[in-house]
């Protein structure tokens, strides 16, 4: 076991696109974004129950920009600012209803607040990865990315960069992926060594968070949990976009192409 | 030979050397600490420890092609002067704990590139390993070498010559380095080493030279003429940065040409028992591994012949074809895209926003940083953080069109 003084930190980054959520809205009324909440709310409290040292953070990804659910930044200076939502009324353990609040007060005011520009389907996970990492520095953490949306092609190399970060760091990052498969996550979990899961039904994810990644990693060698994806790791050819298996790379700028050419057309 | 007294000399065409450190005035070092009204120096001493923290924060090259593809050849001394014990335990054991490390390092920056080790005792030059791109040999050989007996003299001349043997059939679009750390201040040498130093040039081989005694005219020269760097170590704290400092990619020589590389993808196929058509097979890898054969299910297939092998990067035995996965290549696009240097600004501009964008702390340090393309703030230990390990702005990335 763990030595009685090492923080834990289980970060949880969900991914908030309205527009996944709106469209989902209406394909399955009864799971939205409020059931998703519960279930990670039910999730977290898990987690801060289990030991002591434990603790959480929450990270909402919006379409331009990522925010702390969890915890607030005037909780996190030591003040507690929040003596006015932390009573609970049913004898619930004080950390949690405050948890529980916080998370509740700060999707609303980000949900209203944002303003929606374009009508993309697609999230920035690389920015709120990037914001857990420097979030957990002094402790041992592990994130987990409940996706929703489609991945967005644009951030490929700052999202390779934040995967070799925390796997630098020894931080695994675990994938629930409620909708299609992210080949990008794929990828994450299997260089950082944590849990890819695509969820067959959405309306039991509290069940999947509870059994799949409540456990922490020395725990999850003596379970049976689902197997890793095969991962794809052919490269995309930058003339075609096709995957390859066998290319020719640029030395100096490392671009990849199929065909043999004299000159580099990106150096 | 007479010593050059810094930029005034113009008897030599190469560049003048620095004036040595006895030439120069004294220096009043009991100057740079200062008490503040209590008498009391902690504010001197928090200025000095975080000095040395912001030196990790290092020059970025940008808009400099940098050698991607390394060789790079470490010669290790291994004479009578490394059983010294002003590293403890001794130079030798302290030298190949610090070469690990390096090694590791050195392939977590560039994992398309090769090592090799040689080391040089008795007047003799040996390959430890062969140039590889598998961290697991090198280290392996580093651990057995702890035990060796350190005898005799080194020999510049010989070692290089054996580097040179192999380095000058590697292409012209990859980086040939030789990394040597000396302790010895003498060498043994069969022939005229300027000779070697001459052909050092032509072959464009970069030497570099770690001292671990005292400066040595000829590593001086040798390192000026072919472009390389000389230090010699303080401490063992020195000496680890030194080493690191050889880990990030230097900067291209202008004559290196530029090709077009022919490198497989292989999938890697995980198969289960369960599966009807899986065959177990013999791993090319294992082929001169002592420890037994090992049958395995799994691997990554070559995509030109099929051998099978289980871990990358690595090149083909049978066809030859450098075989690599993308997250290897992606791992060197931050040296090719490096992030801009954050602004230092003090702290007490930023009243309102008192927290630090990246992990939510408050700003306790008297500076932050502000990164020039989106202006967030940000606090030290994010910064160095963001410099070192993520080498992309957590603000930035959110914007639509970064790639």
């Amino acid at each position: 076991m763990a030595s009685e003084d090492e923080l834990n930190l289980l970060v949880i980054v969900v991914d908030v696109n309205p527009i996944w959520w709106g469209q989902q809205g209406q394909r399955e009324p009864e799971f939205t974004l409020c059931k998703c909440l519960d279930a990670i709310m039910v999730m977290g409290n898990s987690h801060m129950a289990m030991t002591r040292t434990n603790r959480l953070a929450v990270i909402a990804s919006h379409c331009q920009d990522s925010h702390f659910l969890y915890p607030s930044k005037t909780w996190k200076s030591g003040d507690s600012g929040g003596d006015e939502i932390s009573s609970s009324r049913d004898g619930k353990y004080e950390l949690l209803a405050v948890a529980n609040n916080l998370i509740a007060e700060e999707i609303k005011n980000i949900m209203t607040k944002t303003e929606v520009t374009g009508n993309s389907t697609d999230t920035l996970m690389a920015g709120s990865l990037a914001k857990a990492l420097c979030f957990g520095q002094e402790m041992k953490s592990r994130i987990l990315v409940i996706k929703a949306a489609d991945d967005c092609a644009l951030q490929y190399m700052n999202f390779m960069n934040v995967i070799f970060a925390a796997q630098k760091q020894n931080i695994l990052i675990d994938a629930c992926v409620l909708d299609s498969d992210s080949g990008l996550l794929q990828q994450a979990c299997d260089i950082t060594g944590g849990l890819y899961l695509k969820i067959p039904q959405k309306v039991a994810l509290a069940q999947y968070l509870l059994w799949v990644f409540l456990p922490d990693s020395e725990q999850r060698s003596q379970l049976v949990l689902p197997q890793p994806a095969h991962v794809d790791y052919r490269a995309a050819c930058f003339c075609h976009r096709n995957l390859i298996e066998i290319g020719y790379v640029c030395s100096v700028c490392l671009s990849i192409f199929c065909n043999f050419s004299p000159i580099c057309t990106t150096c | 030979m007479a010593y050059r007294l810094g930029p005034h000399s113009d008897t030599m065409d190469e560049e003048p050397e620095r004036a040595k450190r006895w030439e120069g005035g004294y220096e009043r070092t009991w100057e740079v600490l200062k008490e503040d009204e209590s008498g009391s120096l902690k504010a001197t001493v928090e200025e000095i420890l975080y000095q040395s923290k912001r030196k990790r924060v290092t020059q970025s090259h940008a808009q400099v092609r940098l050698g991607m593809m390394r060789h790079l050849y470490v010669v290790i001394d291994c004479s009578r002067s490394m059983e010294d014990q002003d590293l403890k335990p001794n130079r030798l054991t302290s030298t190949l704990k610090l070469m690990e490390g390096f090694i590791d390092e050195y392939f977590d920056q560039n994992p398309i590139s090769q090592v090799g080790i040689i080391t040089t005792k008795n007047k003799r030059a040996e390959k430890l390993t062969e140039l590889a791109g598998n961290p697991k040999k090198h280290i392996a050989a580093l651990k057995k070498a702890v035990d060796s007996s350190c005898v005799g003299e080194p020999s510049l001349y010989n070692s290089l010559s054996l580097a040179i043997q192999t380095l000058k059939h590697m292409p012209g679009h990859t980086s040939r380095e030789i990394l040597i750390i000396l302790s010895s201040l003498t060498t043994c040498d069969p022939a005229n080493i300027y000779e070697l130093i001459k052909t050092l040039k032509s072959l464009k081989v970069r030497v570099s030279v770690i001292g671990l005694s005292a400066e040595v005219r000829v590593c001086t020269v040798l390192t000026r003429d072919t472009g390389g760097s000389y230090h010699v170590i303080l401490d063992e704290s020195h000496f680890k940065e030194l080493l690191m400092l050889h880990v990030t990619p230097p900067p291209a020589s202008f004559s290196s040409e530029s090709s077009l590389i022919r490198m497989g993808f292989p999938q890697h196929s995980v198969a289960s028992l369960s599966d009807q058509d899986v065959k177990p097979s013999f791993s090319m890898s294992h082929l001169d591994y002592s420890g037994g054969p090992a049958l395995t299910l799994g691997g990554y297939f070559c995509p030109q012949c099929q051998a099978k092998y289980t871990e990358l990067p690595v090149e083909c035995k049978v066809c030859g074809l450098t075989l690599v996965s993308a997250p290897h290549l992606a791992r060197s696009f931050h040296h090719l895209f490096p992030l801009q240097a954050f602004i230092e600004h003090p702290a007490d501009n930023y009243h309102l926003n008192r927290f630090c964008q990246a992990c939510q702390g408050q700003l306790k340090d008297k500076n932050v940083f502000a990164c020039p393309l989106c202006c967030s703030v940000f606090c030290g230990e994010c910064d160095l953080f963001i410099h070192e390990s993520l080498h992309c702005c957590p603000c930035c990335i959110h914007n639509r069109t970064a790639t």
